[in-house]
């Protein structure tokens, strides 16, 4: 009976019991509801108990994970790591370059200078000096305070201002109000709106259950009180109910900075116009000008003397060691031919003052062509219509010289600075220019005879004798002109007498004057003797004298070119 | 953090001003400063579990000229009491200060302080004045703001209270 009715619930019993005893199954059971478990301890009591209870085991998890592998944790973290390490690089280097700036502009001038002074003055930091002074106004600190109990819920303080405890400010605000209020007996939300410290002012706006407080320096606008007034509805707005049961606990206003923030204004003064700028500019504008204008002129100056200095360097008989600058003057330095061109003449050319410039030449003798040529021909004066031209040392000659300005030319040439040869074309060489000399002397000879007589008279002997050295003289030098001379000894008589005999006659004063000049050491190969009678008359016979001239003997000397 | 605004109340002249100072800055002065009106100080108490802030309100003394400012107890979370041992009318002014703050503000947490201990063969209280404050259920301290005896003890006392009340 009993175990009928009592078996099937020993039997859940005895099966519980298992459950409870076997560790593998309680997991299995507890597995199933840890999730929704610690879900519904969340909603149940908040955050914070279970936070407290999970934070040691997740403390040691996170560390053991790390000392594993640090890996895990480092990758998990990365995406997170990087944008918050770069943020607050950026925000560091803007705030440093933010205050360098300032720091450069306001250190370099002269208000800058008197800020320094006073910062030594007062002791205070040159930035805050600056700031001041600069300033037209700027809300440096933002507190929120509850209203009963006078605590801080949050506060707001503007970069580089040095905060007060938010505790103290907090509770003395709230003493001063009070006090104020029961002094003056005033209503619940009359108090103080606006406190003035020195050089600060604290503007207060009052609400249910907070009061917002803004410390500001210098003058502020009215806008802000507005500002003000909508940033305290905002937060009542938004936190009336924990405002209302505040105790201490700041944790839940969490968000309350963030919306002080909108009252941290601040307005510096604009850096007032300065015309006297504007000049300074256009003086120093023109000031630039005009420098440059005159460096300009200079510098356009001395490319023009330069290119002088150029222009005589490449002159026949300068040679330029030096070119300087030097009050006002050009000086030139070096060696000038004393037959080269005169440089004052290029100074004029280039239309330069020649009062400017300062030469200072050494004596020299220059081996260009031109001035050889120029020095060869003061030496050597050849007569009119011979020019001389110097190439390369080489003296040439052109023109018809004289056989006695020829005669030693070459010698003397060669003493001539610069002249290292002499080239005289063959025709006018001083061999062939005697030759001819000669040749003319001799054609120009007349032997006379006396009336119908073919006998030599003495002076006649003489001239014959003479006139031998010089066809001697031609033979001679025939050969090394490259020339066969022939030398026809032409008689002549005059028209008186019969044809027969004068023909006779003048055969024989022919052969007469050649046989004298074979006696004279002429070889008679050389000579040919002719009687043309009166046929070729010497002078046409219109008086005794000039008959007397067709009463002769001439020489007609040809020249063939032969050897 | 957790921030708590405390009161200072007692007679003229009983201390408050100086075990404040002890506790805060742990140093003292013997330069007596009258205060006006209210002082406002701040330390940070680490108590068994957790750091708070507790917001000092140095309420000015009260004597025959001035009378206690009741305003500024409003919001306070508690307030230390301070008798001085050398004057016996300081413990009776507390017991009406005690009785006042009540009337103002509701009940709120408090420590009562006899100050001076330092001066204790000087002290001119009843024998029994100690049986007379346990009878009112008042947790009481001696406390010396001159040696710092009893400071420190007597705001955690208070905090401990505070936190365990609220």
């Amino acid at each position: 009976m009993r175990q009928l009715i009592i078996g099937p619930e020993r039997e859940a019993l005895r099966r519980l019991r298992e459950r409870v005893a076997n560790p593998s199954l309680r997991t299995e059971d507890v597995s199933e509801v840890v999730a929704e478990s610690i879900h519904r301890r969340r909603e149940q009591s908040g955050d914070e108990a279970l936070s407290a209870a999970l934070s040691p085991t997740i403390e040691t998890a996170l560390r053991e994970s790390v000392r594993k592998d640090p890996g895990t944790l480092a990758d998990a973290l990365f995406p997170v790591m990087g944008p918050a390490i770069r943020r607050s690089i950026l925000e560091t280097l803007r705030s440093f370059l933010e205050s360098f700036n300032q720091v450069l502009d306001q250190s370099l001038s002269w208000q800058g200078l008197k800020w320094r002074v006073e910062a030594l003055r007062t002791g205070r930091s040159f930035t805050e000096v600056a700031l001041l002074h600069s300033l037209v106004f700027r809300v440096e600190q933002v507190f929120l305070i509850h209203k009963r109990t006078g605590l801080p819920i949050g506060q707001v303080v503007a970069p580089a201002v040095a905060m007060q405890d938010p505790s103290l400010v907090s509770g003395m605000l709230s003493a001063i109000q009070d006090f104020v209020r029961d002094s003056f007996h005033a209503e619940q939300g009359q108090g103080i709106n606006r406190l003035q410290v020195g050089e600060l002012e604290v503007w207060i706006e009052d609400g249910p259950y907070a009061i917002l407080a803004a410390v500001i320096r210098g003058v502020p606008p009215r806008i802000l009180r507005e500002r003000m007034a909508e940033c305290l509805e905002d937060i009542h707005r938004e936190f009336s109910e924990r405002l209302e049961r505040f105790d201490g606990d700041t944790a839940p206003f969490a968000a309350v900075p963030h919306v002080l923030s909108c009252c941290l204004d601040a307005k510096f003064k604009e850096e007032p116009r300065r015309p006297r700028y504007a000049y300074a500019w256009v003086t120093g504008g023109l000031l630039f000008c005009l420098l440059g204008g005159f460096l300009g002129w200079r510098e356009w100056q001395f490319h023009r003397w330069n290119q002088l200095a150029s222009t005589l360097r490449a002159q026949p008989g300068f040679v330029l060691t030096s070119f300087g600058r030097g009050n006002g003057r050009f000086t030139f330095y070096g060696l000038r031919d004393p037959l080269a061109a005169d440089p004052l003449g290029f100074v004029q050319a280039a239309q330069l003052n020649p009062a400017r410039a300062e030469f200072h030449w050494a004596a020299y003798y220059a081996l260009d062509d031109a001035i050889v040529q120029q020095r060869a021909a003061s030496i050597l004066a050849p007569p009119p219509g011979v020019t001389l031209t110097v190439k390369e040392g080489v003296l040439r000659l052109a023109g018809t010289p004289t056989a006695k300005w020829m005669s030693d030319l070459r010698a003397r040439a060669l003493l001539v600075p610069g002249i290292r040869g002499v080239e005289i074309p063959l025709e006018i060489s001083p061999e062939r220019l005697s030759f001819s000399e000669t040749r003319d002397a001799v054609q120009n000879t007349v032997v006379k005879f006396p009336l119908a007589s073919a006998t030599l008279s003495v002076s006649e002997h003489n001239s014959l004798r003479e006139l031998s050295a010089e066809l001697k003289s031609l033979l001679e030098s025939a050969p090394a002109l490259h020339t066969k001379v022939r030398v026809e000894v032409v008689g002549h008589s005059d028209t008186t007498g019969a044809e027969a005999a004068n023909q006779n006659l003048s055969q024989r004063r022919a052969d007469r004057v050649a046989s004298e000049l074979i006696r004279l050491g002429i070889p008679a190969g050389a000579l040919h003797p002719k009687g043309v009678s009166s046929a070729e008359p010497v002078r046409p016979e219109d008086s005794d004298a000039n008959r007397q001239f067709n009463r002769s003997a001439t020489f007609h000397i040809s020249v063939a070119p032969g050897l | 953090m957790l921030q708590k605004k405390i009161c200072m109340l007692g007679a003229f002249a009983v201390g408050k001003t100086s075990l404040v100072r002890r506790f805060v800055e742990s140093i003292y002065s013997d330069v007596y400063q009258t205060t006006v009106g209210v002082k406002i100080d701040k330390k940070i108490a680490q108590t068994d579990d957790r750091e708070v802030a507790l917001v000092l309100w140095d309420l000015y003394g009260e004597d025959d000229f001035q009378k206690t400012r009741w305003s500024y107890l409003k919001g306070a979370s508690g307030y230390l009491l301070v008798a001085d041992g050398t004057r016996r009318a300081t413990l009776d002014k507390a017991i009406s200060l005690a009785q006042r703050a009540r009337e103002e503000v509701g009940p709120l947490p408090f420590i009562f302080v006899m100050n001076k201990c330092d001066l204790a063969p000087d002290w001119d209280l009843e024998p029994d004045w100690e049986a007379r404050l346990a009878a009112l259920n008042w947790t009481t301290l001696r406390s010396s703001a001159k040696s710092g005896e009893g400071v420190e003890e007597a705001f955690l006392q208070l905090t401990r209270k505070i936190l365990a009340g609220s």
